[in-house]
């Protein structure tokens, strides 16, 4: 009976590890959520003169003035450099000044950045194809509002799927739980927004700029208490929790390096590399997961990974069930809401 | 020892079980067999909403059929699935084009709609107006329960008036006036709120069974003509359905 074998394919020149961020100035920051914090406006941390890190125009303060008309102006200017037939660029030029004003109504309008870097956000936007994401700095994501920034990957609403999986896992709420190249933070917030007493959430990320903006996120919704970021890649955190994981999601970076030049401006532009490209196939990741998984789950712990598509998922469910068919049961593919075969889950045995 | 594993593709809302399949047969639109679901077909107000007149193909009776509410005669409890088991039984066919999608691409769908298939219907944003929230999880969760209020009004379940007790969800949502209404049934629901749905499901019901009679249902619930009449108006849609009943029975609207 061939046993899981781990890997000891050394995967550093994949993600080359980094010196580790300044956690400690990070993590100074006074907690300050409260569980009542409402979803749709989370408390937000006041400005840490010390931090480096660019905070995102959704949470910087309503400082400058603006006076009713010349914000008009401003919203036909830049209404004008986009044809009627982009609806999606409208919504988001609404969504800019809701997210950049405190109020847009009031005379003088008081915005969260100077006009002319509205004015220079926006061309960003549609001229250089820069996300809407970055400019306003976060993304509504199932019930959140997640910051983020250049050097994360946006969290795409295929991904909302993966946190009903997890909670459907018996026992969820007091399992122990890690979230493998956590990025934004989002699946790690949502997962741990859910938990109970006993349940615990490892965010790993190599990225420091992950790191960064998932501590951001997590204190945004005042999860410190449930959520433990580590940095590193992939398992290499998680020594010590070993055999203890209850479960192990994973939104690997997926896209196959040939597919890279063909992708959508937004994304390939501008979204790093880092979190999309999948090697060869794709696969080089979700293999190495695939791998480590065994020792980092307990007896009877579940997993689920995005992946590319239909041709990724099944590679992947045949492998798990055929060479590691003594380790893993129930292993399938699950589709997304545009019934592509999206997720792969299985439990370990 | 290896066993074999369970392979399958799984959906995300997974396909109803077969259990559920095998109770298509109770499901509305056979109209060559008597059917414990009916639709009373009329327009809503504005609405977004329609029925396809396909009979269900794809099953979905849904797991709860055989549970049967109190007054409900033992037929699917829609609107007593969780949003869970409800999106299992929908489609949300807007996004079935859109290519490789995942971290490929950076769009947000504008809305969505979705197919509730052992009914037909449809539910999507009222209007292309209407306010669009950023999270695509919030404009599903949205959709559900525009979902929720159509299969309120649209899908009827028979009522034996002979052994007829209201079901709670209808007791909670009368005024407390009510005669019928004891005192454990907590406060008065009112429309802003999720469980108005299941009330005004049975009160149609009622109303179904009773042909439209205001002053029967009234009786029935222990309260005056009036007092049910102000409640049916409280509600815009509410109010649409009950006057399209009342005028398939040949009856004035309610004003």
């Amino acid at each position: 009976m061939a046993t899981l074998s781990l890997s000891s394919r050394p995967l550093t020149f994949l993600r080359p590890n980094r010196t580790k961020p300044p956690l400690h100035r990070l993590l100074r920051r006074k907690p300050l959520a409260s569980s009542s914090a409402s979803a749709l406006t989370p408390p937000t941390p006041l400005p840490d003169p010390t931090d480096p890190g660019p905070t995102p125009l959704f949470l910087r303060p309503a400082s400058h003035p603006v006076p009713a008309a010349a914000l008009a102006a401003f919203r036909r200017r830049a209404a004008a450099l986009v044809p009627p037939s982009a609806p999606h660029l409208h919504r988001h030029l609404r969504w800019l000044l809701a997210d950049a004003a405190a109020d847009p109504s009031s005379d003088p309008a008081l915005l969260r950045a100077p006009l002319d870097h509205l004015e220079a956000m926006w061309t960003g936007h549609v001229r250089d194809r820069r996300p809407f994401q970055y400019v306003v700095g976060n993304e509504h994501w199932r019930d959140l509002v997640v910051a983020v920034r250049e050097g994360v990957l946006i969290p795409r609403p295929e991904t909302e799927a993966v946190v009903d999986m997890v909670r459907k896992v018996e026992g969820f709420a007091d399992g122990w739980w890690a979230d493998l190249g956590t990025g934004s933070g989002a699946i790690a917030v949502a997962v741990a927004r859910e938990l109970g007493a006993e349940g615990r959430m490892f965010a790993v990320d190599v990225s420091e700029v992950a790191v960064e903006v998932a501590t951001l996120n997590v204190q945004r919704y005042g999860v410190q208490g449930k959520v433990e970021i580590r940095h590193g890649s992939w398992f290499e955190p998680l020594q010590d929790v070993e055999g203890k994981l209850m479960g192990v999601i994973s939104n690997p970076p997926y896209i196959p390096t040939d597919d890279l030049p063909g992708l959508q401006p937004e994304v390939g532009w501008h979204e790093p590399k880092l979190a999309l490209d999948g090697g060869k196939e794709g696969l080089e990741h979700l293999l190495h997961l695939c791998e480590g998984l065994s020792s980092v789950l307990k007896p009877g712990g579940f997993f689920v990974f995005e992946t590319n598509g239909n041709k990724q998922s099944e590679f992947l469910v045949d492998l798990i069930s055929t060479k590691w068919n003594s380790s893993f049961r129930n292993v399938e593919a699950v589709l997304d809401f545009a019934e592509i075969k999206r997720f792969v889950t299985g439990y370990r045995r | 020892m290896a066993r074999a594993l369970l392979l399958r593709v799984a959906r995300y809302p997974p396909l109803p079980t077969p259990s559920a399949l095998s109770q298509t047969r109770l499901l509305p639109l056979r109209r060559h067999a008597p059917s414990p679901l009916r639709f009373v077909p009329f327009a809503l107000p504005s609405s977004s909403v329609s029925t396809s007149s396909d009979a269900p193909s794809d099953g979905g009776g849904g797991r709860k059929g055989g549970d049967g509410g109190a007054g409900t005669g033992g037929c699917v409890d829609y609107l007593g699935m969780s949003d869970e088991e409800l999106m299992e039984q929908c489609e949300m066919g807007t996004f079935k084009a859109s290519g490789p999608g995942g971290q490929h691409r950076n769009k947000r769908e504008s809305a969505v709609r979705l197919k509730h298939r052992p009914t037909g219907i449809i539910a999507q944003r009222d209007s292309p107006q209407a306010v669009e929230d950023r999270s695509q999880h919030m404009n599903r969760a949205s959709a559900l329960s525009r979902l929720r209020t159509l299969i309120a009004l649209k899908v009827r379940r028979p009522i034996n008036l002979e052994d007829y007790t209201p079901p709670v969800e209808l007791l909670q949502i009368l005024p407390l006036k009510s005669t019928v209404r004891g005192k454990d049934v907590g406060p008065q629901i009112g429309p802003n709120n999720s469980k108005f749905s299941p009330g005004m499901q049975a009160l149609l019901d009622l109303l179904f069974a009773v042909e439209g009679s205001v002053s029967d249902a009234a009786k029935i619930l222990g309260l005056s003509t009036g007092a049910l009449s102000r409640l049916i108006l409280s509600d815009d849609s509410l109010r649409t359905a009950a006057n399209e009943l009342r005028a398939s029975k040949g009856l004035k609207p309610l004003r």
